[in-house]
């Protein structure tokens, strides 16, 4: 029996500094010169056909197609934990180079709802390059076809029903912010599906919905729903009618990033070297269309610049949040 | 009857070699996905929707419904063989095709099961095509206190699968219902009983539970009776001999239950957030409430495998209603697809059969397909997997728990779960051995959380007042159909009481309890 045992530990400390010399292998003897040279090993947070997932693989494909990185790279879908299975793993990857990843709003908002053992500042950023933007709409059957109409709707009603996807998340706080501003009450109803969320509101238990545009602009131009605000800096391209927060007078809605990361100390030649590439890849008009498609907005930001946008929008989330007794 | 044309159409689109091909490709594919336990058809979607990345759309629709199909009959497969469900919705077809396998009748059970899906894959086709317009009235008239009630439906079957057995029964179901509450509460953002995991934050999976509870509970419990020793008489199926197809009892017995369960897993299909589980777990409790013999529940009944089989699969063209006709996806599954048709260029809302009627319809088509190619195929493959059943269990024994241990670890690649799932494989042998009911747990734990999420919407948007449910047309529709399905046993005696000619006393086998 403590042969057995023994025989198990030696397997063991075997495996343990076989992963080390991996991990430490990987990034040694890398200069600015001779990077990149290795395969690269890509992580997707999340389950394949997300967002996540789609902004992934068509940049990987981009970075193909130009022959912009000359190895091969290897992507891999490291979901569970809302991200924190994922990210915990480039975080594990300290210093190299080899690792990289994509951001979504998880990215902020899961190391404030659980203890991931890290946050944003832990990481190296290469940049920004678009962000998830909000639609603020009610179901067509409600006749309210201007922002102005809602507000007075909802002081009129008291207390409205709104509805988001999940609570520590930035859907809560943009309903919070405008009803705040605006001067209305609210009732925040989560989701965990947008599925659900949508029926919701056509079937008249919820008054109002912040949501995808993506996901929710087909109802708008099927006329089922009425977008009354949106909330990037310029108009949605798919729809260019409805009006812009900032247009209304409200400043500083959040966003969610869409960017691109490399572990922990990643060496500063590579993170040169994933910002001048990256600028090449956010020229081509595959990722223009790709923008457009999903109906994010352009918002391109490279290094300390993507650090600054990631800490005023945690920040805020944060203040927010604790006002509003969801943090504590 | 344009659109019996537009259907045929569909099927037109989808009747050239390369898509046959495709179909049969994906069918495959799917039912090796789906054999894996835990593996079911949105884990099969979401592994497989890489690959068509680089198809054009219609290929990749035609491969993508083809295995879905072959991955929900995978699951059953393991559910019937080893107990061992693939996904929530096949968690019922365990209850009676496991029992049925055990008397070995694995042969007949798949054969049923393929048929009654196959039916059911008609009938929700069909009602897909004529329906899709009123359905979708229907799906858009769902909010959170509709949703609450169709879940409470579905817990309704708790009752059904507890039976006499009160006390252990109610404890079962708590346990499920502790279980369902670990995670990230979504009303507060809080976590509960996450001791600071970060695995634990999105709560504990059906999956890893069901498997054990199910699949190695069972391996443990059958050893533990010296399974092992048996020289097995016990899953014995000859290939395609004489006791492989179904008998005519199996015929009369389960062609209602076939019926029944394909109407109801279409409608209740239809409401985004309750699907197929609900559907199967609902179509059990039915056709256990209107049997002549409820007592050969859960011992291996026909019906019983028959109703949920037949229910999940309608489900599945169910949740395509408020998909095509909404843009809203109502499964897990259809939410794969969805992703799919945005990478695909499609903008997924109320104008997408519209705008792209030969996408829409070919994708009915496939799905059409894809359960044609089901049954055909598996008129080859069923003698091979019960087959299986010939091997010795010590030999088997072994492999189900490689499996079991493989089939977790790949859904989410978690070793966290593949612990949770040994641990509940201990627990699901213990409760065997004290009379408690693992279903029972399994059950809770999948609804439970959408009970609980749609209970705590209705009261914030209510402001805590139940009077909601009262005041919204639908759900007291809903209201009358839980009441009605409440009464329904007591209904059922009551007919049957009267129309038998005989004393209730004078039939002596319907006292035998066990």
């Amino acid at each position: 029996m403590r042969k057995r045992i023994s025989a198990l530990l030696m397997v063991v400390a075997a495996a343990v500094s076989l992963t080390a010399c991996d991990a430490t292998n990987a990034g040694s003897g890398e200069t600015a010169e001779n990077y990149p040279r290795r395969e690269l090993d890509w992580t997707i947070a999340f389950g394949p056909g997300g967002g996540n997932d789609i902004m992934a693989r068509t940049m990987v494909d981009l970075l193909k197609k130009n022959k912009l990185y000359p190895e091969d790279i290897r992507v891999e879908n490291r979901e569970g934990g809302s991200g924190a299975t994922g990210w915990g793993y480039l975080f594990s990857r300290r210093g190299n180079p080899y690792a990289i990843s994509t951001t979504s709003g998880s990215f902020i908002t899961t190391p404030l709802q659980a203890d991931t053992g890290w946050t944003y500042k832990d990481f190296t950023p290469v940049g920004l390059l678009a962000t998830d933007n909000a639609l603020f709409t009610v179901s067509a059957s409600s006749r309210i076809t201007s922002w102005q109409q809602w507000v007075e709707h909802a002081k009129r009603k008291g207390t409205v029903a709104v509805g988001g996807i999940g609570t520590i998340n930035v859907d809560y706080i943009l309903h919070a912010i405008l009803a705040k501003q605006a001067g209305y009450k609210i009732d925040y109803v989560p989701f965990n599906e947008e599925g659900p969320l949508q029926t919701s509101l056509l079937s008249g238990a919820l008054d109002a919905v912040v949501s995808n545009p993506a996901e929710i602009a087909g109802q708008v131009q099927a006329r089922k729903m009425t977008g009354l605000l949106y909330t990037g800096k310029k108009p949605l391209g798919s729809l260019p009618d409805i009006p812009t927060g900032e247009s209304l007078g409200y400043k500083d809605l959040p966003s969610m990033p869409r960017g691109l990361i490399l572990p922990p100390k990643a060496p500063e030649f590579a993170q040169k070297w994933w910002i001048e590439t990256m600028k090449k890849v956010v020229v081509t008009p595959e990722w223009k269309s790709y923008v457009a498609k999903n109906d994010l907005t352009e918002d391109v930001r490279w290094g300390a610049d993507f650090s600054a946008y990631l800490e005023h929008t945690v920040t805020e989330l944060e203040r927010i949040l604790r006002e509003q007794g969801a943090l504590k | 009857m344009d659109i019996l044309s537009n259907l045929v159409n569909g099927i037109g689109q989808a009747l050239s070699p390369t898509t046959l091909l495709l179909l049969g490709a994906g069918v495959l594919m799917g039912m090796i996905v789906g054999v894996m336990p835990g593996l079911g058809p949105s884990a099969a979607l979401a592994i497989l929707l890489p690959v068509t990345f680089g198809m054009e759309p219609g290929g990749a629709i035609v491969m993508l419904a083809a295995v879905y199909y072959g991955a929900m009959y995978g699951g059953t497969i393991t559910s019937v063989l080893i107990n061992t469900p693939g996904e929530s919705a096949t968690v019922a077809s365990t209850f009676d095709g496991y029992p049925l396998a055990k008397q070995g009748r694995a042969g007949p059970a798949l054969v049923m099961a393929a048929v009654a899906s196959f039916v059911a894959g008609t009938v929700g086709t069909l009602l897909l095509s004529l329906a899709a317009p009123v359905t979708a009235a229907v799906a858009t008239s769902f909010g959170p206190p509709e949703l609450f009630l169709v879940v409470v439906a579905g817990l309704l079957a708790l009752i059904v699968i507890v039976g006499k057995n009160r006390l252990l029964g109610a404890i079962s179901a708590l346990i499920g219902f502790a279980l369902a509450t670990v995670g990230i509460d979504i009303g507060g953002g809080e976590q509960r009983y996450t001791f600071g995991s970060t695995e634990l934050i999105n709560g504990i999976d059906f999956i890893p539970v069901a498997i054990g509870l199910f699949g190695v509970g069972e391996v443990l419990w059958t050893l533990y009776n010296g399974g092992h020793l048996e020289r097995l008489q016990y899953f014995d199926v000859r290939a395609r001999g004489s006791r492989f197809w179904p008998t005519a009892r199996d015929w009369l017995e389960s062609r209602w239950a076939m019926v029944r369960g394909s109407f109801l897993g279409f409608f209740v299909g239809c409401a985004p957030g309750a699907g197929a589980t609900v559907a199967s777990v609902m179509s059990y409790s039915v056709e256990k409430s209107v049997s002549k013999k409820p007592e050969r529940f859960g011992k291996g009944a026909m019906p019983g495998l028959v109703g949920p089989e037949a229910a999940n699969n309608a489900a599945t063209s169910g949740a395509m209603v408020p998909l095509l006709t909404l843009g809203i996806p109502g499964s897990a599954s259809t939410a794969v697809l969805l992703g799919g048709f945005l990478m695909w260029g499609l903008q997924p809302g109320p104008l997408l059969m519209e705008e792209n009627p030969d996408f829409a319809w070919g994708l009915i088509g496939s799905m059409y397909l894809g359960n044609v190619m089901l049954l055909v195929l598996n008129v080859f493959c069923i003698p091979v997997f019960a087959s299986i059943a010939r091997v010795p269990f010590h030999v088997l024994a072994p492999i189900i728990i490689v499996l079991c241990v493989l089939g977790t670890y790949t859904v989410n690649g978690s070793i966290v779960e593949v612990g949770i799932m040994l641990a509940c494989g201990v627990l699901g042998f213990f409760m065997r051995k004290f009379g408690f009911i693992p279903a029972a747990t399994v059950v809770a734990l999948v609804l439970g959380p959408m009970a609980e999420e749609t209970l705590r919407q209705t009261l914030i948007i209510s402001g805590g007042s139940f009077t909601i449910f009262a005041q919204r047309p639908a759900s007291v529709s809903l209201l009358c159909a839980v009441g009605l399905l409440l009464l329904l046993p007591l209904i059922t005696r009551a007919v049957r009481r009267r129309t038998s000619t005989a004393p209730v006393r004078s039939a002596p086998d319907d006292r035998i309890e066990v």
